[in-house]
């Protein structure tokens, strides 16, 4: 898209390695600061259980955001989908009396498959991600009011109500659900060679395809599991509000961005950080909770989300330019 | 009006010329856009109203075409503008302040607007150039942090919400079509008169990127940096340069959004970050950087005016509207690949 120099990639490695060390000091830094000027109140448990709720569906959405960007590639269809499959399995218990594990399979199935389509038109009409997913973005957005307008559905099965707003241990049950699916997208990157394939692809395309990876499927794979992860945070958000319309999503696409940028990963692809992704999130949701706790004015949340994304990225690119020598 | 710096000098007319004149995107949006007016106007005898069709879509065009050009000025550069609504929202917050507080003639209030937005546009230039950090990510903070700042700056300077307050002129912007205007007998055509504002827009970018210097350079920046820093291109404040044309531009979209409102309010350019890409990429301009289109971007513009409208009478829910421009603009794209692709077989070189 730009110029964006390339590292030496042992150089990311240790960057990458720092950045999610700086975010994990600042979030317990954030989080002591905040809990010792609100004299203890965020301790209680409801204020630690709202804390972990709302941090379920960034965290996963700016993991959705991370993998198409491991392989260089962006996804703006996103937010829509994750509201697109939050209302199809609402109306799928309501309007179709499906049950509820039937329905939550099935958005999971429909993330999937968007996404699979948005890899797939990518591969095929080589027109770039960004303008693929935002053509898809637009066609999400008007099918998501096509499902039932812009009526509100509620009163859907009282147990995964029950399950979302439930909490084991003190722990909100859907955070555990977004550790969960961190930890297997962790493993992913980590351990399987599709997902080490799919960084290769993202690292270095023409050495990835000499090496006999096929850079097609990599973009393939990243684009569905982006749709199916899209697909989880829809589904925590039916299971955790208890009510759902078809304005879910729109304020959803700027804070998938956010979170995996300030958590250290390139945009040119190559390198993700799901820890880090991790972190930011939790970090911009103190910010969140920051604003609730001292009455401040909402809108100070986005300048500051804004000022720290920059400054992290500032930050980074200071470093590497420090240690790497040339950059 | 493809501006194309790839290729040498002397050799850009011949490659055009062997290229099927079928291959050229333009005359493709250009039948589209003719067959459609023909199929609505056919369906619905109102799309030819000029009081309620015809007029309002040419204010409403003025405007998303300057919000393409405003995008288009940076991908010039193969960088985005993730922050043009808020640019928009910005310029116009220090437009209606002047008309507010100093009670500013029109004309003076839209300078200070224009000032603030090519300002803003120039910062996100110069954090791009001097770090190196990638556009989209430079943007897409300034939005985030615009967003919250356009918020606050209303809440505390104006009633909350909007400024109201109108300068002499604003409302024959707003209202009057040149055929309010007669001298003797004639009078002018049914055409709005912010639509002129936005037609200077487009012939100034349109003759910076194709016969000034700065935007030869700018062009030559987007398409290899590298090659251009070692011709000795100030590639670094080429950068700033589009990225304060793009942030002025935005700021007078913003402007003729007003205009058409009747007010300066903090959603102004709630809706410009999408429209901002399809009229550039539907005429053919490349995210890659080198290439612009102004007039692509302008049949771009109206391609999805004429689709909204359109669909508008036939009586489309707003969603409806969404799917067909998403399934147009993925249409458009890929048979602009196939075309390429047909065009490469017969031997042409692209």
């Amino acid at each position: 898209m730009t110029v964006l120099e390339r590292f030496d990639r042992a150089t990311i490695q240790t960057s990458l390695r720092s950045t999610e060390f700086t975010l994990a000091v600042l979030a317990a830094v954030g989080f002591t600061v905040l809990a010792s000027t609100t004299h203890g109140n965020l301790l209680t448990a409801d204020t630690l259980k709202a804390l972990f709720q709302f941090l379920a569906v960034p965290m996963v959405i700016g993991l959705a955001q991370m993998v198409v960007l491991g392989v260089g590639q962006m996804n703006l269809s996103v937010g829509v989908l994750t509201g697109f499959c939050s209302v199809i399995t609402a109306y799928l218990m309501v309007q179709s009396g499906w049950p509820a594990w039937l329905a939550v399979l099935a958005a999971l199935v429909v993330g999937l498959g968007v996404g699979t389509v948005n890899g797939l038109l990518v591969v095929l009409t080589r027109i770039n991600g960004f303008i693929v997913t935002l053509a898809t973005m637009t066609i999400i957005s008007g099918l998501r009011y096509g499902v039932h307008g812009t009526a509100t559905f509620q009163n859907y099965s009282p147990q995964l109500v029950r399950l979302g707003q439930g909490s084991v241990l003190g722990v909100p049950a859907i955070f555990i659900g977004a550790v969960i699916v961190a930890g297997l997208l962790a493993v992913f990157f980590r351990r399987m060679s599709a997902g080490r394939r799919l960084l290769a692809s993202g690292g270095n395309p023409l050495a990835a395809r000499l090496s006999g990876i096929s850079n097609d499927r990599s973009i393939v794979i990243a684009h569905a599991l982006s749709g199916l992860l899209a697909g989880v945070a829809g589904v925590f958000i039916v299971a955790s509000s208890g009510s759902v319309n078809a304005s879910i999503g729109d304020d959803l696409l700027l804070p998938s961005f956010a979170a995996p940028i300030i958590g250290g990963v390139a945009l040119a692809g190559g390198v993700v950080s799901v820890l880090g992704t991790c972190l930011a999130a939790f970090l911009i949701r103190l910010v969140d909770v920051a604003q609730a706790q001292y009455g401040i004015n909402p809108r100070w949340v986005d300048l500051i989300v804004g000022a720290v994304v920059l400054g992290a990225v500032l930050i980074s690119q200071l470093r590497s330019r420090v240690s790497g020598g040339s950059p | 009006m493809v501006t194309d710096v790839m290729e040498p000098q002397t050799e850009v007319r011949p490659t055009v010329a062997t290229l099927p004149f079928w291959a050229n995107p333009r005359l493709g949006l250009l039948v589209v856009i003719a067959v459609l007016v023909v199929v609505f106007s056919s369906l619905r005898s109102s799309f030819l109203n000029v009081d309620l069709t015809i007029v309002p879509m040419q204010a409403d065009l003025s405007v998303f075409v300057v919000v393409g050009l405003a995008q288009l000025a940076v991908l010039s550069l193969g960088h985005m503008n993730m922050a043009v609504g808020r640019m928009a929202a910005i310029s116009g917050f220090a437009t209606g302040y002047a008309y507010d507080k100093w009670s500013a003639p029109l004309v003076v209030g839209l300078l200070v607007g224009l000032a603030v937005g090519a300002l803003v546009g120039a910062l996100a230039g110069w954090i791009i150039a001097a770090t190196g950090v990638n556009s989209f990510v430079v943007t897409l903070a300034m939005d985030f942090g615009l967003l919250g700042l356009v918020s606050l700056l209303y809440s505390r300077f104006s009633d909350g919400v909007a400024f109201h307050v109108r300068p002499a002129g604003m409302d024959a912007l707003r209202f009057d079509t040149f055929s309010d205007y007669c001298s003797g007998n004639v009078c002018g055509p049914q055409v709005p008169l912010v639509v002129p504002i936005a037609l200077v827009a487009a012939v100034v970018v349109g003759l910076l990127f194709r016969r000034f210097r700065v935007g030869r350079e700018i062009l030559m920046t987007g398409s290899n940096l590298r090659a251009a820093a070692l011709s000795g291109i100030p590639t670094g404040r080429r950068i700033v340069q589009a990225h304060a044309l793009s942030g002025l531009l935005a700021g007078l979209a913003g402007f003729l959004l007003a205009a058409n409102n009747g007010a300066f309010s903090a959603n102004i350019g709630d809706q410009f970050l999408i429209p901002s890409f399809l009229g550039p990429v539907l005429g053919g301009t490349l995210l890659a950087g080198g290439a612009v289109s102004v007039i692509g971007t302008i049949l771009g513009a109206t391609l999805t005016e004429v689709i909204q409208t359109g669909l508008n009478l036939l009586q489309f829910q707003v969603q409806d509207l969404n799917v067909f421009i998403g399934l147009i603009l993925l249409a458009a794209l890929s048979l602009d690949r196939v075309r390429h692709v047909l065009a490469e077989r017969r031997g042409a070189r692209i």
